[in-house]
């Protein structure tokens, strides 16, 4: 049985203290079927296994205590935090992220909650090492990991009988955006470049910026 | 003209993987969405649970517990898997009796029209 099956066996088993757990790790960073998760609780509170404002609140509060662990790490845990990423994806990746945390901001936090959900635990870290006001870290992600949860457990509950179709639609889906994403900011950062270069007499201090 | 050094070749490499890992999800996302679209029904998994499979299937609780030849329970959270250990059978032998179960009931329960409407399927 895959780890993803042994969850939602869990799940069922256990309830609620599972769905917190997942959601703390799979937001903190390390690779869970969160989404998933949250999609078979909603289902569950159709037929009465779970009750959907108890789902709603221990998942919403499991989410933003994970990403507030994942803003710690980045901003407290600076060293180590660098290394874990790093192992993950290399430090072309991090310089992205921070670089997409201090010019997106809020709006980042946000949409990285539940619209580019892959993202989400980089921009935690990367808010965290940029040091990003955590006030203003947490509201928004209080709001956009509740609506992340809402969405995905209204989901669940109103296609209740087709979990297992519907959480691979919307992992598939999910990469394809976070995919998008990433696509829009590596092309647009390499169409500057390639702009900046075409003019040869242009000063080298100019090229070497927009290379960066 | 500058050639682009190997910070830029590396980005440009990294466009294409990004660029082909999308196009991948997305065809994905719209394969599943189609199947989804076409069969009602999702297979029987060993996470799920009794309740839950009655659920998915529209069939009431107490049938399937009467072939798996086991007390019917209000709030039954065991996933089949710990049901099968519970009896001493192998999860694909409980999930091929479930299936039967499943489709006797509709055979017997369908209405007798051969062209009857599908439920639960949008237009």
């Amino acid at each position: 049985m895959s780890l993803t099956d042994q969850l939602l066996a869990a799940l069922s088993l256990y309830g609620l203290p599972v769905l917190f757990g997942v959601l703390v790790i799979g937001c903190a960073g390390l690779p869970l079927p969160s989404s998933l998760l949250l999609v078979a609780a909603g289902s569950f509170t159709q037929f009465g296994a779970m009750k959907l404002w108890q789902v709603i609140a221990v998942a919403s509060a499991g989410s933003v205590l994970g990403d507030q662990i994942g803003y710690g790490l980045g901003r407290w845990g600076g060293r180590v935090a660098e290394q874990f990423s790093r192992r993950l994806g290399g430090e072309e990746k991090i310089k992205r992220a921070e670089e997409f945390a201090r010019r997106w901001g809020g709006t980042g936090i946000f949409f990285s909650r539940w619209l580019v959900t892959p993202l989400g635990p980089w921009l935690n870290l990367t808010s965290g090492m940029a040091a990003y006001s955590w006030p203003r870290f947490l509201l928004w992600d209080v709001l956009g990991e509740v609506l992340w949860v809402c969405l995905y457990v209204m989901l669940g509950k109103l296609f209740s009988d087709r979990v297992q179709a519907l959480t691979e639609i919307l992992g598939n889906l999910a990469w394809a955006v976070a995919g998008l994403v990433l696509a829009v900011i590596l092309g647009w950062q390499l169409a500057k470049y390639f702009r900046a270069a075409k003019p040869v007499n242009s000063s080298s201090t100019k090229v070497k910026s927009a290379a960066v | 003209m500058k050639t682009p050094g190997w910070r830029q070749w590396t980005m440009l490499v990294v466009f294409a993987l990004v660029v082909a890992g999308t196009g991948l999800f997305a065809v994905r996302t719209v394969r599943r969405t189609i199947y989804w679209r076409q069969h009602h029904n999702e297979p029987i998994r060993p996470w799920m649970t009794v309740p839950y499979v009655a659920h998915s299937y529209r069939v009431p609780p107490h049938i399937l517990y009467e072939a798996l030849g086991i007390q019917p329970q209000p709030r039954d959270r065991r996933p089949l898997r710990r049901i099968a250990r519970e009896q001493n059978v192998p999860v694909e032998q409980l999930i091929e009796t479930l299936q039967k179960a499943i489709i006797q009931f509709q055979q017997t329960s369908l209405p007798p029209t051969p062209d009857g409407p599908e439920r639960g399927r949008s237009p």
